[in-house]
């Protein structure tokens, strides 16, 4: 094929005008909804995004005071210090025995 | 109402203005999307993608050349990213989940034309494809087809012309 028959080839496509007419219909009110969709997903991650910190700052505290807990402490100090089972019992009950 | 008070209503929070500027210019960008699609709902996907891209833009358009110049930008960068992807992902659509060919209202010769053209340019690269639809079919200029697609003009002359040679050869390969 010769430059001339391609350019032949190229001119008698041009004339071939796709109908979009079919697609072109209530594009307006799709497109929209997808915006407005898209709008909504993004304050919605846009807030948690803001409220991260906050939520890191809850997770840290919980941390902390699960571990510095007296609670914690005394099962480490009874585990250490080879109390009996009573004192075990206690702690974990409540009850004076 | 003109295109720059659409745009400021549009800004402003009004989505009934943007979709003023949408009908005003969805012929062009269906017209250019229509030329990459492979079926009609691609090309819908397509002209949702260059108008989601032009809303999350907009506030970047400066004015200093028409709104639909802008759009036109937007338009070929998308359609040329769809190429790619395309590329990436060959047939990933099964057959009987594709749509239907977009209808052509001319004639059959030209209709033949068309199809015979697409066939070939599917086999070509995304870039040669995409220089050879603006300067054979929509009949872009070289520095009309480098603004378009941000390549300098040599780097579109040298890819039409391979693009060309290549069209050529699958042309002439096909036809046998």
């Amino acid at each position: 094929m010769n430059d001339e028959q391609l350019n032949d080839l190229f001119k008698t496509a041009r004339d071939a005008k796709a109908d979009t007419s079919r697609a072109e219909y209530g594009f307006e009110t799709r497109l929209l909804a997808r915006i407005r969709a898209g709008r909504e997903s993004a304050s919605i991650f846009g807030w948690a995004w803001r409220l991260s910190p906050y939520f890191a700052g809850i997770v840290a505290a919980l941390g902390t005071w699960a571990y510095c807990s007296p609670a914690q402490i005394d099962l480490q100090a009874i585990a250490t210090n080879g109390a009996d089972d009573l004192q075990v019992v206690e702690f974990f009950t409540g009850d004076k025995i | 109402m003109t295109d720059e008070a659409l745009i400021q209503s549009t800004l402003n929070g009004d989505d009934h203005a943007f979709a003023e500027l949408v009908t005003r210019h969805k012929g062009k960008v269906f017209g250019i999307a229509s030329r990459f699609a492979d079926g009609s709902h691609q090309l819908d996907d397509m002209a949702q993608e260059i108008f989601v891209r032009a809303w999350r833009n907009l506030r970047k358009f400066r004015g200093d050349a028409p709104f639909e110049h802008w759009l036109s930008r937007i338009a070929v960068h998308t359609c040329y990213d769809f190429l790619r992807k395309k590329q990436r992902t060959p047939d990933s659509v099964p057959l009987d989940e594709r749509d239907g060919e977009i209808p052509a209202n001319t004639g059959s010769r030209a209709s033949e034309a068309r199809e015979r053209l697409d066939f070939a340019m599917r086999k070509l690269s995304p870039e040669e494809r995409l220089v050879i639809t603006l300067t054979a079919l929509e009949e872009k200029s070289v520095s009309e087809v480098a603004a378009l697609t941000g390549w300098s003009e040599a780097n579109v002359k040298v890819r039409n012309f391979r693009a060309r040679q290549a069209l050529k050869k699958i042309l002439e390969t096909s036809h046998e």
